[in-house]
């Protein structure tokens, strides 16, 4: 299966942040974290979008 | 206490200000004589006068137009509530404007002398030592305010009625300094200058159980936490030789965290992400979209605000 790397530029602060989401049990890992906020992101995203299209 | 005490009683005459000591537990009413009145108001730590309200922390914690059931903040670095709007008949304060000055009114309407907020301000501080540079931007209750379409503040005419008033329940010892606002010549007060009653209550145990709880936290800095607590007392600014930054955090460390995405998940972040914003730096849209996740997720205030425990 072909991937595509994006490779995020974070600064010790914004790693602080994610690793504290992390050790509240919301992902496994860092790239998780990442994974996570897109499908979420992204879900919300079509959500907000259907309901515009319903309206 | 079941019933509240009256402690004191004062008639603010147009023109004029009032600095008073208002204790921990006890409750400045602002009231309307006649009506459609706007009040400046500041306050300041009563042990220390460079903790102040500030209206830049209080609005962005409250919006721009707090009310019964908001704080008035102190600025950055202490940011503690100083006040609570325990009751307010109108709805309609102001934290948008600064206090109207001298400067205003022989700018735009070419007086040489007239009423204004920021001289009144300094004028009833000076009863505690205070200086006309010591004044800051107002809390202007019964102000009514918006922003239009433009981005300008404005300002309209009030409908307060004699008999209406805000109730500020005070959270430490505070020198209280309320005004009769002094603009005549604007919509602020409906183009007249009117009286406003003060009275000082003792808070009853009822008062002092609305006060909902907020945060203290390490961030809170007082002078013993200041790299230089000493108070500057000449007027000149001259560079310390031996200042050595110390910037919190630093130096940045920018740090490369590779994702890989599969096929369907570049779908989705290419269907979401902010190219028109970041071109073609996937990077850089992927950390907008991580943060702003993030933010929909976790944040319990408005951007940019501190958590009080609602939003």
């Amino acid at each position: 299966m072909t991937e595509t790397i994006v490779r995020l530029r974070l600064n010790q602060q914004q790693l602080e942040l994610m690793d504290r989401t992390i050790a509240q049990g919301v992902a496994a890992d860092r790239e998780a974290l990442v994974r996570l906020a897109l499908r979420e992101y992204a879900a919300a995203r079509a959500v907000r979008a259907a309901a515009e299209t319903a309206r | 206490m079941m019933s509240r005490q009256i402690i004191s009683e004062f008639v603010l005459e147009p023109g004029t200000g009032k600095a008073i000591e208002l204790l921990k537990g006890q409750i400045l009413r602002i009231e309307q004589v006649e009506g459609g009145q706007c009040a400046d108001f500041n306050c300041f730590n009563l042990h220390d006068y460079k903790e102040f309200m500030h209206c830049g922390r209080t609005r962005t914690v409250h919006g721009f137009h707090p009310t019964t059931g908001t704080f008035m903040w102190s600025a950055p670095p202490r940011e503690r509530a100083m006040l609570y709007i325990l009751e307010d008949t109108v709805g309609r304060n102001d934290v948008l404007f600064p206090r109207c000055s001298a400067y205003v009114y022989e700018a735009a309407y070419g007086f040489a002398v007239h009423t204004n907020c920021h001289d009144i301000q300094a004028e009833a501080q000076r009863e505690y030592g205070l200086t006309p540079d010591d004044v800051h931007d107002s809390f202007n209750l019964f102000m009514c305010t918006g922003v239009d379409e433009d981005g300008h503040a404005f300002m309209t005419r009030q409908t307060s009625k004699p008999g209406d008033y805000v109730d500020l329940l005070a959270l430490m010892d505070v020198l209280a300094v309320p005004n009769v606002c002094g603009a005549d010549v604007m919509k602020t007060s409906n183009f007249a200058l009117k009286p406003l009653k003060l009275k000082v209550f003792a808070a009853t145990d009822a008062d002092l159980a609305k006060v909902p709880s907020v945060p203290t936290l390490a961030s809170q800095r007082t002078p013993k936490d200041f790299r230089n607590s000493a108070i500057k007392t000449d007027r000149p600014l001259r560079r310390d030789p031996a200042y050595e930054a110390e910037f919190p955090n630093t130096p940045i460390v920018v740090t490369e965290l590779p994702v890989a995405l599969a096929g369907d998940e570049l779908a989705m972040f290419n269907a979401v992400k902010r190219s028109d914003i970041y071109g073609d730096d996937d990077a850089a849209a992927l950390r907008d979209l991580l943060f702003s996740w993030w933010e929909e997720r976790f944040l319990q205030a408005h951007a940019g605000a501190p958590s009080i425990g609602n939003k």
